[in-house]
């Protein structure tokens, strides 16, 4: 079983290089046109040449830390936020509708909002990044806290736990599976919100760099800043995963 | 008491009216901010002269055809997988290395590729479409009831009817679901495009009203996407009620 | 305190640790329970009878302190009921309900020594004494999830000893489990509980199981809840799985319980 996982893979892997060695085939013989399609040689030799220099290292922490910051911001409120609207039913009747219908609104288009109140800032892009990741976290928390079990009040109750103690004992463990899958979502709208206001306000970042390639015809570079992103958004998700695993290992095995 | 109907309602109708008073009361004169009365009449003024409502087709149209090709190719691409075991363990790599790359960063490459215009904003909410479409039809072609397979091979269907006559329907009312996240998708896209650098649609639109100091405009735009937004996402929750009745699951596989 | 108004007087001269004195209640728009009064004795084992709807979850409800009576008093060691106390420990029925999932056998013991402000370096031993006693010595580190219906059972009855109640309420305890494992922890419990010397109100709908661990027996009739038969158990301890449900006066109380519940039934 667990060789054939091992045989799968790498025949998988195979496939994904041999991908890899068509897109060489097709950018050497130019049946795109170089200026759009670097062959990933040349893409590779941009990224060794951007990270030789430092340049690429400096874009590749900047997003991350637009990226980390702002869903750090989103994260904190997020759960606190959800956690005082989940917990009232109260609250929940008059709040969560107004979040719900706030919900569908696309993050991206409070940049100009933010842009006039903050100007191209780093202020503005940790507001709209927050801004536009608190949602799936949030409404996830709210969702969490209103789904437990009342039992387990009640089992809070015949025990004389305190306020925190069923805040920090019960609630918050029991909502933490749906807090994790929305701090999951949270964090790929933190990734393409830190790319946007990158490009938008020139910020120091991958979503910088990859707008001035382009604009420059640097079509390497570009590709280089995009494999970079794709990097990003794939071990961001393996971390994530690996988290929800640890925090969540008393859910047993499977799903 | 406030009727359990009216609930909803009052939060809104308060922060609109506080909103309202600030605004009289400190004869607001804003590059940034406006009173929620100019706001509408902004909105009311745009609706008129025409500029909202080709702003909003134009969105509109980038979105629903990156959303038409992307779900088309998320579906046929989802139902191969989920159809045909050898092609998804061989594939399994090659997607995880492009399914994580964020949708925006490749705004640069349909840039050169494309140039500005509908065709760069359609193909990337194509691509941003492609993947909740094809995750869930996976999913959900996999998921298919097994007595329903041995139905299939009892009748002695080919793979081609078994596909269209039992795969397909059974899986049908998730995949609707997948339709439903893609299509919020391909509009937080089309306006993040058109905000970011395509000069048409809504987004172009909100942008150019923050740089030409119209904050009314620039607010009466945004309520206005999230209306636009608001009323999609229940037309499509009507329709799949409608379509697949109380039995419509809202889960998301993992 | 125990002014009684119906019933059998046999223990309406006791003076009760859990006492009920014309206790009535309201959920939801309907009268559950009307005029319940009754006295239970400090170490004394009182099981709950009655056809569905007789109210007699409500009641280990009221006596827990998780409900509060419109009419009457609930009160405990002489003092009125004012919510509910560390001293009196409730066992639910649904187990996997009343369980923390994301906590290990171990946590959820723990719950209640951390209620109780137990330092935690003395928590550790007690937790080990408690598993040992309710027969889950090696399973301190599984989750629930891991575990049986009977041993998430005796879990939460672990749980609740740590609690070292005066008083332990149970709520169909062994409702859902089969009757193999009804058996053995029917006799665990008693032996729990005679060690203790806790006061017990068990709730059940098994009139065999309610003879064979009750010193009392509290019969209630449905619509609304009230008292309709109360039967003293003079049946010899410990008791036996076998001995016990043969012996004639086992008999004779299952045959009389058995007629109260079909006639309150029809």
């Amino acid at each position: 079983m667990t060789a054939a996982v091992v045989v799968w893979r790498l025949i998988s892997l195979a496939v994904a290089v041999a991908f890899v060695g068509l897109w060489q085939v097709v950018a050497n013989a130019k049946l795109v046109s170089p200026v759009f399609l670097p062959g990933p040689d040349r893409a590779w030799a941009a990224l060794v040449r951007g990270f030789a220099g430092g340049e690429l290292w400096a874009k590749l922490v900047g997003t991350l830390q637009h990226m980390a910051l702002g869903w750090l911001l989103a994260s904190v409120v997020g759960i606190a936020l959800g956690a005082l609207i989940g917990s009232s039913r109260a609250m929940r009747a008059y709040v969560a509708p107004t979040l719900e219908f706030l919900r569908p609104l696309p993050a991206s288009a409070v940049i100009p909002v933010a842009i006039a109140l903050f100007g191209l800032t780093e202020a503005m892009a940790l507001c709209v990044i927050a801004f536009g990741s608190i949602w799936p976290l949030l409404l996830a928390t709210i969702h969490g806290f209103a789904a437990v079990e009342p039992r387990l009040y009640e089992v809070a109750r015949a025990l004389g736990l305190s306020r925190a103690a069923v805040i920090f004992k019960i609630a918050l463990p029991s909502a933490s599976p749906d807090i994790v899958a929305g701090m999951r979502l949270s964090l790929t709208v933190a990734l393409i919100l830190s790319v946007v206001c990158e490009m938008l306000a020139g910020l120091d970042g991958l979503g910088h760099w990859v707008l001035l390639s382009a604009r420059a015809f640097r079509s390497a570079d570009l590709f280089a800043g995009v494999i970079l992103l794709g990097a990003i958004g794939y071990l961001t998700a393996q971390g994530m995963t690996a988290a929800e695993r640890y925090v969540l290992k008393w859910r047993g095995q499977g799903h | 008491m406030i009727a359990d109907r009216a609930k909803p309602f009052v939060l809104p109708l308060v922060l609109v009216a506080a909103a309202e008073i600030a605004a009289r009361a400190s004869h607001l004169q804003s590059d940034t901010l406006a009173a929620p009365s100019e706001i509408a009449v902004a909105l009311a003024a745009s609706a008129v002269d025409g500029s909202l409502l080709v702003a909003t087709r134009d969105t509109l149209l980038s979105a629903f055809a990156g959303l038409l090709i992307g779900a088309a190719i998320g579906l046929g691409a989802g139902l191969a997988l989920g159809l045909v075991d050898i092609l998804d363990r061989a594939l399994e790599v090659t997607i995880e290395a492009i399914r994580p790359i964020p949708s925006v960063a490749l705004l640069p490459i349909a840039l050169i590729a494309l140039g500005f215009g509908y065709r760069m904003e359609i193909a990337i909410v194509a691509f941003a479409c492609v993947w909740p479409v094809l995750i869930f039809t996976r999913a959900a072609v996999r998921d298919v009831e097994p007595r329903l397979s041995e139905v299939a091979r009892a009748l002695r269907l080919t793979p081609w009817a078994k596909a269209t006559k039992i795969v397909v329907p059974a899986a049908l009312p998730r995949i609707f679901v997948a339709f439903r996240l893609a299509a919020g998708i391909a509009l937080i896209v089309a306006v993040t495009v058109e905000i970011a650098v395509n000069p048409l649609g809504l987004g172009a639109a909100i942008m150019t009203a923050q740089q030409s100091l119209r904050p009314a405009l620039m607010l009466a735009l945004l309520v206005w996407i999230g209306l636009v937004g608001f009323a999609l996402n229940a037309a499509l929750v009507l329709a799949q009620r409608r379509l697949f009745g109380r039995f419509a699951p809202v889960e998301e596989p993992r | 305190m125990n002014a009684r108004t119906g019933g059998v007087a046999a223990t309406a001269s006791r003076g009760g640790q859990i006492a009920f004195a014309g206790v009535g209640i309201e959920l939801g728009g309907k009268t559950i329970i009307e005029n319940l009064s009754f006295a239970v004795s400090p170490g004394e084992f009182v099981c709950i009878v009655g056809a569905s709807g007789c109210g007699k979850t409500t009641a280990l409800r009221l006596a827990a302190g998780l409900y509060r009576p419109s009419r009457g008093t609930v009160s405990f060691s002489g003092a009125a009921m004012a919510g509910p106390r560390r001293d009196i420990a409730i066992v639910f029925q649904d187990y996997g309900k009343a369980l923390l999932p994301w906590r290990t056998a171990a946590g959820n013991v723990a719950l209640a020594l951390e209620a109780a402000g137990v330092p935690s370096a003395q928590r550790a031993p007690r937790i080990d004494a408690l598993l040992d006693k309710v027969g889950l010595p090696a399973h301190g580190a599984k989750y629930p999830s891991e575990m049986s219906g009977g041993m998430q059972q005796r879990l939460q009855i672990a749980r609740c000893l740590a609690q070292e109640p005066a008083a332990l309420l149970m709520d169909e305890p062994f409702g859902a489990l089969d009757a193999m494992t009804r058996q053995g922890l029917q006799d665990e419990v008693l032996a729990l509980v005679g060690a203790s010397g806790a006061t017990v109100i068990f709730v059940t709908h098994d009139l065999e199981e309610a003879i064979y661990l009750g010193d009392r027996v509290i019969g209630l009739l449905p619509h609304p809840g009230r008292i309709g038969l109360d039967l003293e158990v003079d049946l010899p301890r410990p008791r036996d799985q076998l001995a016990t449900r043969e012996h004639p006066e086992f008999l004779r109380l299952r045959r009389e319980l058995f007629d109260f519940i079909r006639t309150s039934e029809a």
